[in-house]
């Protein structure tokens, strides 16, 4: 009976850890291809495993534009998710600390962004900044602002909720004994309330800086002259002219995404990345 | 003093109701910001999309219904509505497919090696999808890893073709939303106790039984929202429909980017949108209602289960 279950439990693990292996290869095994591909030497665009003359040779010819899109991309997604992240905390804070009537009507208004194809969302902002700029002489495409306003849109959702899942688990009752031990509301807010939502906050501030930095169906529309995100740059040089040199830009934005990630696992910790955990 | 200190309670309920009133105050700012950017543009758009394109940009003075008259009648479109529902669907379904056991196995992983998994998942998940594309060309296109790997073993001739199809359009959604919904089911998972799963299999459930009535009834919401958020954006993403169709296959939003970007007709790009945007909206809806249907039968099964 119990050797029975054992087996089970052998079968079913090991079934289960055969999948979580393919995902990964099927993940990142195309990530480590490109790295290896990344060192062949020759102008060819074919794949082989051991690269004929193996050089770093196209990390030192990496077009400048490259680089400037990278630095682009960084600007929007810290300035995006900053923004997003405060909206969603004050829009989370206000729903359940102030024990709105209709939440649930509130929290899927906010939600509605996601229910957007994002290829909608592209084309609605696009032509909404025409007719700004026609009325108002206000030019907002291919400018920082009109990319993160876009962005910002587009990531409230995700701040929203992960935030108000923590409030909603902490409760008010450790504030309110702070309080009645002496702190002031500004003090009680300030020492407990937003330590208890820093999960919230961080799983939020890091997907939205995630998907602004990755995004193209929104940001194809609105970047534009000298204001293109690295993304974006990327997708254009796929559709309409090869350069060798992405090969070895992909791999060094794949290797600063790594390292960000391990310094923010470091800092803060990877429990708080995982949406609605425990805490 | 300690007495003098402790509130009547009647003041206290005051207090907090005014405490209230001033937390929604914080709504105000998002609210006004969220809803503008959300009505603003939308209305434009829509008001765009019933006139008629003069070419260059410019649009008639006058209102038609002339493009979603051309948008629903033409079989054209149509395929390419049905094109993009079943490729985005079928995406969602591999992905879940791939996604519920993994996101299973490491929600209820004791060991150090979670860690590992979650930061290589992130990676992917940060990993922008046109560099998942050019990826999938070196794999899978026809001078590439898979082909190459097969001809040297002389178990092919000609190269197989994989990309410039459907087939590696699906591949790429695949890759695109993946890791997404992989995270968002490791939440889902890591909030049902595992110490339910083994309540039920102390009382003889299996594993499958344990996973059928007592988890997967707990997770449905979580696993049906996330599933709208990754079908969702496939039905919005244009990226691997463009490099990985190889011009052939012509999903709604690379007609509509296409539209946009080289016809500059706009008016026909608003009504292709409005109609993605409504079919989208409508197939969310759908879900929900059947969610709420299902919500009441599962929950009750859940707590049989978990008395018995």
């Amino acid at each position: 009976m119990t050797g029975m279950l054992r087996d089970w439990r052998l079968m079913r693990n090991g079934f289960l850890l055969a999948v979580t292996l393919f995902v990964y290869l099927f993940l990142l095994g195309p990530v480590v291809v490109i790295a290896v591909a990344s060192l062949e030497s020759s102008m060819a665009y074919h794949f082989t495993l051991t690269p004929e003359n193996p050089s770093l040779r196209w990390y030192f010819a990496i077009p400048g534009k490259y680089l400037h899109a990278f630095g682009v991309s960084f600007l929007v997604a810290s300035i995006s998710a900053l923004i997003a992240t405060a909206l969603g905390a004050m829009a989370a804070l206000g729903i359940v600390r102030g024990q709105s009537r209709g939440a649930q009507l509130l929290q899927t208004f906010f939600r509605l962004p996601l229910q957007i194809p994002l290829v909608v969302t592209g084309v609605v902002f696009l032509q909404f900044y025409y007719l700004l700029f026609d009325l108002l002489g206000v030019s907002l495409l291919g400018k920082l602002a009109g990319v993160v306003t876009a962005h910002v849109f587009i990531t409230i959702p995700y701040n929203v909720s992960t935030v108000a899942v923590v409030l909603m688990r902490t409760g008010t009752r450790l504030d309110e004994a702070a309080e009645s031990l002496g702190a002031t509301p500004w003090s009680a807010f300030r020492r407990v309330t937003l330590p208890a939502m820093k999960p919230g906050l961080f799983v939020g501030l890091f997907y939205s800086f995630i998907i602004s930095f990755g995004d193209v169906p929104v940001t194809v529309f609105l970047a534009g002259s000298g204001f293109v995100t690295l993304p974006v740059e990327i997708f254009h040089t796929l559709q309409f002219d090869w350069e060798p040199a992405v090969l070895a830009l992909s791999t060094l934005v794949v290797l600063f995404s790594f390292a960000l990630i391990v310094v923010v696992q470091r800092v803060v910790g990877l429990d708080l990345v995982v949406p609605q955990s425990r805490r | 003093m300690a007495a003098g200190a402790r509130r009547p309670s009647a003041d206290h309920a005051d207090l907090a109701s005014e405490r209230s009133r001033l937390w929604r105050l914080l709504l105000w700012p998002p609210f006004v910001i969220a809803l503008a950017l959300l009505v603003l543009p939308q209305a434009v758009f829509v008001w765009m999309s019933f006139h008629k394109s003069l070419g260059m940009g410019l649009v008639s003075d006058f209102l038609t219904i002339e493009n979603y008259r051309r948008v629903l009648t033409d079989p054209f479109y149509l395929h390419a509505m049905w094109m993009t529902f079943y490729l985005s669907l079928g995406a969602t379904l591999i992905n879940l497919a791939l996604a519920l056991p993994t996101a299973y196995y490491l929600a209820r992983l004791r060991s150090r090696w979670v860690s590992y998994f979650v930061v290589l998942l992130l990676v992917s998940l940060f990993v922008t999808v046109v560099i998942k594309v050019l990826a999938l060309y070196l794999v899978l296109g026809k001078e590439g890893m898979i082909n190459h790997t097969l001809r040297a073993l002389y178990l092919i001739s000609e190269p197989v073709q994989m990309l410039n199809s459907q087939l590696g359009v699906l591949i790429g959604l695949v890759q695109y939303t993946l890791p997404l919904l992989v995270m968002l089911m490791i939440g889902v998972f890591q909030t049902i106790p595992s110490s339910l799963e083994d309540a039920a299999e102390v009382h003889g459930a299996t594993w499958f039984s344990s996973l059928s009535r007592v988890v997967l009834p707990l997770a449905w919401p979580g696993v049906i929202a996330g599933s709208l958020i990754v079908f969702n954006m496939n039905m919005g993403a244009f990226t691997s429909a463009v490099l990985l169709g190889g011009g052939r296959v012509l999903t709604f939003p690379v007609l509509i980017h296409r539209k946009v970007i080289l016809d500059v007709d706009y008016a026909m790009g608003a009504t292709l949108s409005t109609v993605l945007l409504v079919f989208v909206l409508l197939v969310n809806l759908a879900s929900v209602l059947l969610l709420r249907e299902r919500r009441g039968s599962g929950s009750q099964r859940a707590a049989t289960v978990h008395v018995s």
